[in-house]
């Protein structure tokens, strides 16, 4: 959560001092409360990735440059012009002022930052905790998402294995290697992801409630009058925007029944949940922190 | 418990014949008593996995292909269901606990399919207690997953296949992936699980010796199909899978077989067999040499500074046990991995120094996962493609394949191939062009009995007198059947290079499973006995 | 029936978030505060309509193999977009969504763009009130890209696969720019919005907009970048996505 609020607060930030201030305290805090969890130890990768990012931003802006012609040219290099039709033409190289550096150290920052502090998030927060306080309703998005989450650190780690792998056999050269790298790497993931997904079958995931068929019916026709209710609103704030109470109701009706529909929709599962999530005293502190946090950010304080 | 009537399984092309002219089950009747403890075996590709799997529903439903015939689990017919259909009635639980877990916590993860079954949340509190207290893991409860051993991780994975309830485990090689330790851990537990729960459980297991004292019946799948199920004595007719204890009694007409190490030991001394001497092939000329060559990552040492040659005509196996530096040190003779120091000559120039296409063409290397190295869509393109890379005639790498393999159908995906072609594949792409030192890092890993047999067949074939073979393996049985010379590692450091006949030969405390039962100088792989 | 609703409740979503992409051409109000009570009523409904559609696709029917492949392409996709996210034009995250959605269908594609977007959030740290609407771009390029037929010449797919990319590069560019550009380039410019004018006579001032912001450049590249990556990896990626849905038995679903 407060890496949530760190990550917002540099997103909105454009002061490179503040930024770094951001990522060193998202650091302090990992290094304070980090405990033996797997997650704490992730948060090596998470500061390796920040520097990577730095480095790519400024690289990308010095090759893919933007500007035409800079009033004070820092860095002076030959341009190639792409010429993409009468109207667009891409510029590699060329001139690049210092501001335009500055603006992608800044941006590589703010990057960077956001990284320490979804980082510090995933270090200090298990993002599998996150999982059990979405609504019952996207509890399949949610497991779609932190199978994502999970995998990707494991995707880069047998990217490497085999790159390295691959040096032992002879290979096509530049772009027809491509397959070559990421073709056992896929189906490594995938072979991996389907033995997931078995373990969730034969332990009950799909498994459906004993609801009606006439209780699911009315469930997908609330959705259904939702939906009509939000387009309804949404055309008539656009096409006759003079009697916006009426308008507004509508969308407010929408939004009633679609918050009844996502209620209805958890319903049917049969799921139960073991372990509920418990506040406890630091948890209202960090949110305090947060809050004050995203309130300075968003006042634009921190620019300055 | 378990009732099968005329269960049939084959796998299908996506044209939707058959893959193979018999299927992988064909008409099995079976019938299991509830609390009964039945160990399943049969060669790798038999269709263990798949018997397995039509019992949970994983097979069609993640394996693709047909089933017929009709399951009945605890007098519910279940024939044709998913596998959450299964989940109330049986667990599952497979050879890497870590691939198998959802979430990441000890308890999460006991509690996930009582959540997914709907469980009332007090039923699965009073259930959680004597599960965990039969499998030893009260004290992990909190625990992050990937904190724990390999043996404490299949145990966690085992209790959270019985908390919803479940009155059939079924167990897919539960230790391939845990060392000794952890593997008498799990099996350890098991017979708790029949005696206080009675619960019925089919195990699929190589360390077959460790429990085959235990269970009350032994279910053989034959790979043709058929599948038999009988006492424990009486169901080793085939010695594709079975240890080398069973080998032996199988390979001398014991009747009935031991299956027990005194025992064995003793009928081998009161049948007074005899055996010949192991050929071991002298060196050749050296063909590469490093010199204090030394491993280091950050302050810790992989491989202390060493010396060593290898020889032509020889098969020289590295051995020691995971993380001792053996990886570290093929790595580094082929040229690509880390150095601290020193340098590895061939021909007398330095494997690290040579351009990246010489190096390939003089040193093979086959990686831990050989799969690595297959990318392309069918068996012919990879072939292929290595004639065209090495620049050798066209078919050179298919007749090789073929004769370490024998032949296959090329149009097969790489990827759905056994283990052991998939390595002879990888063999015959690396030695497309002749190359001077091959070198194969824990090339038995995933490997049958019958698969490890080629596979010393195929080395035996590509020794030759300008050619030095090295392996990296920690399997003993294997190392004693194809290797001239043992060169042992312990965390990095070389402690001894010695002739197998003498490091693995009785009284050593690294003698094969043949010398620690026959307790005889020199006898150290079953090719010695005669019959 | 249910299968009906679905369909019918998908379609209406696709309306009304095209409704609320494109609002500043429609609306009729001249007054800017009234324009303004518009807009922020979308970025309120946005996340709303993309959460029914994502249970409509999701809930109940959706099999862990689906929800694992997700992952995978998902993760794919937000560590491929990690490296060139929001550099000049190269927009790596289309190219994975619209193969994925080639091969497994509409649904799948729909989960697929939004799912990558919002993780690729999570990670860049864009996340902020445009999300839900990056999120539903990305979602109904998806949701396009599963109708595609299935052809059986491999020049074919890959034709129609390029020509779809394309077009859904060009529209998702200005989609996105447009719902909030009379906020971006505000007022009293050539190329600002003017409230209450005729579709024509704003279309034509996004169009300058477009241009002289770079926009257009930006779409192209995304077109550019999205094609050169179908073109290059689109078989082998195909043919290995085709493979694991054949072996894990799922198939194209809505």
């Amino acid at each position: 959560m407060l890496g949530l609020a760190f990550a917002i607060s540099a997103s909105l930030t454009v002061n490179p001092l503040t930024l770094s201030v951001l990522g060193a305290l998202s650091m302090l805090f990992v290094l304070a409360f980090r405990d033996q969890s797997p997650w704490s130890r992730s948060v090596v990768f998470y500061i390796r990735l920040a520097g990577i990012v730095i480095a790519i931003r400024l690289l990308f802006r010095i090759i893919f440059n933007l500007e035409s012609d800079p009033a004070n040219p820092l860095l002076v290099l030959p341009e190639v012009n792409l010429g993409l039709g009468d109207l667009v033409t891409m510029h590699l190289f060329g001139s690049i002022s210092a501001e335009s550096l500055q603006a992608a150290l800044t941006d590589g920052l703010r990057l960077a930052a956001i990284i320490l502090a979804i980082g510090m998030a995933n270090s200090l927060a298990n993002p599998m905790k996150l999982l059990k306080t979405t609504p019952g309703a996207l509890y399949e998005i949610a497991t779609a998402i932190s199978i994502a989450i999970n995998l990707a650190p494991q995707l880069i780690a047998s990217l490497n294995r085999v790159r390295r792998a691959r040096g032992l056999r002879g290979q096509s050269k530049g772009i027809k290697a491509l397959p070559g790298l990421v073709i056992p790497v896929l189906e490594d993931t995938i072979d991996q992801s389907m033995t997931l997904a078995a373990s969730m079958s034969a332990r009950g995931f799909g498994r459906k409630g004993t609801q009606s068929k006439a209780r699911l019916t009315l469930t997908r026709f609330t959705g259904l009058a939702g939906l009509v209710l939000i387009a309804v609103g949404a055309f008539l704030l656009i096409l006759s925007p003079t009697n916006q109470v009426l308008d507004l109701s509508i969308t407010v009706a929408g939004l009633l029944s679609t918050v009844i529909y996502i209620k209805m929709s958890a319903l049917g599962s049969l799921r139960t949940r073991y372990l509920v999530q418990k506040f406890r005293t630091g948890d209202y502190a960090i949110y305090l922190i947060a809050a004050l946090l995203l309130a300075l950010a968003f006042s634009g304080v921190l620019n300055f | 418990m378990i009732t099968l009537k005329d269960l049939s399984f084959s796998y299908l092309k996506p044209n939707g014949e058959p893959v193979t002219e018999t299927p992988q089950l064909h008409r099995v009747n079976l019938h299991i008593a509830k609390g009964e403890f039945v160990l399943v075996c049969g060669p790798t590709g038999s269709g263990k996995s798949t018997l397995l799997k039509a019992l949970n529903g994983l097979a069609p439903s993640f394996t693709g292909g047909q089933l017929t015939g009709a399951i009945y689990i605890d007098g519910e017919d279940l024939t044709g269901k998913e596998p959450h259909d299964f989940a109330h009635l049986v667990g599952y639980v497979n050879q890497q606990p870590e691939g198998f877990f959802v979430t990441d916590t000890v308890i999460d993860e006991i509690v996930y399919g009582s959540e997914q079954l709907g469980m009332p949340v007090k039923d699965i509190a009073t259930r959680i207690k004597p599960i965990v207290s039969v499998l030893k893991i009260e004290h992990l409860l909190e625990r992050p997953l990937s904190s724990l051993s390999g043996g404490e991780q299949q145990r966690v994975a085992i209790a959270s296949a019985l908390v919803a309830g479940q009155k059939v485990l079924l167990l897919d090689e539960p230790t391939s992936a845990l060392d000794l330790a952890g593997a008498v851990e799990v099996l350890k537990v098991l017979k708790n699980l029949v005696k206080d729960f009675g619960i019925t459980i089919l195990l699929a297991e190589h360390r077959i010796s460790r429990v085959i004292a235990e269970v009350d019946s032994v279910l053989v799948v034959h790979g043709d199909g058929s599948v038999t199920k009988g006492e424990p004595t009486k169901q080793f007719n085939d010695d594709r899978f079975a240890p080398p204890i069973i080998q032996l009694g199988v390979k001398l007409g014991w009747n009935p077989l031991a299956i027990s190490a005194e025992e064995a030991a003793e009928l081998w001394t009161t049948k007074n067999h005899s055996f010949e001497p192991k050929e071991v092939s002298p060196a050749g000329e050296p063909i590469v040499s490093a010199k204090n060559l030394s491993v280091n990552y950050g302050s810790l040492t992989a491989v202390a500074p060493t010396d060593l040659d290898f020889f032509g005509n020889q098969i020289t196996a590295i051995m020691g046990e995971n993380g001792s530096g053996k990886t570290s040190l093929c790595w580094a003779i082929q040229g690509l991995g880390n150095r601290s120091s020193g340098s590895v000559l061939l021909n007398g120039s330095d494997t690290a120094e040579l351009a990246k296409a010489t190096r390939l063409d003089q040193v093979a290397m086959i990686p831990q996962r050989a799969a690595d190295l297959l990318f392309l869509h069918s068996l012919g393109e990879e072939l292929h493609e290595s004639d065209v890379f090495a620049e050798v005639a066209e078919g050179t790498t298919a007749a090789l394949f073929q004769k370490l393999a024998g032949r296959i159908d090329p149009s097969i995906h790489p990827r759905d191939l056994s283990a052991g072609q998939q390595l002879a594949a990888v063999l015959s792409i690396q030695l497309a062009k002749q190359a001077k030192v091959l070198i194969l890092d824990e090339p038995t890993r995933g490997l049958d009995y019958s698969a490890k047999r080629a596979l010393a067949k195929a080395l035996q074939q590509l020794k030759s007198p300008d050619r030095a073979i090295l392996l990296a393996t920690h399997d003993i049985e294997f190392i004693a059947e194809v290797s001239d010379r043992v060169i042992r590692l312990e965390s990095g450091k070389v402690v001894s290079d010695a002739s197998p006949l003498t490091e693995l030969a009785w009284p050593s405390p690294f003698a094969s499973q043949i010398a620690q039962i026959t307790r005889t100088p020199e006898l150290i792989s079953i090719g010695q006995v005669i019959k | 029936m249910n299968s009906l609703i679905s369909k019918l409740s998908i379609a209406i979503a696709g309306v009304a978030s095209l409704l609320m992409f494109s609002w500043p051409l429609f609306i009729t109000s001249n007054i800017s505060t009234e324009a303004t009570t518009a807009q922020t009523v979308f970025i309120l409904l946005m996340p709303l309509t993309l959460v029914i559609v994502l249970i409509e696709f999701a809930t109940g029917d959706i099999s862990s193999k689906h929800l694992a492949l997700l992952g995978v392409l998902i993760a794919l996709n937000a560590v491929i977009r990690l490296l060139g996210a929001g550099t000049a034009g190269i927009e790596t995250a289309f190219f994975l969504v619209i193969l994925g959605a080639y091969v497994f269908g509409s649904g799948f594609g729909f989960i697929l763009g939004a799912g990558s977007i919002f993780v690729s959030a999570l990670l860049t740290g864009g996340i902020g009130p445009w999300l839900p609407f990056q999120m539903m771009g990305a979602a109904l390029i998806g949701l396009g890209a599963g109708l595609i037929p299935h052809a059986t010449k491999k020049w074919l797919v890959k034709l129609n696969l390029i020509v779809y990319a394309v077009i859904a590069s060009f529209t998702y560019g200005a989609l996105m720019t447009l719902w909030n550009w009379p906020y971006l380039a505000g007022t009293g410019t050539q190329i600002s919005y003017v409230a209450g004018a005729p579709i024509i006579d704003n279309l034509t001032r996004f169009l300058k907009y477009e241009i002289i912001t770079g926009g257009l450049v930006w779409d192209t590249g995304r077109a550019i970048t999205t094609s050169l990556l179908i073109l290059l990896t689109g078989s082998a990626l195909i043919a290995t996505l085709s493979r694991a849905a054949t072996r894990a038995g799922v198939g194209r679903k809505l």
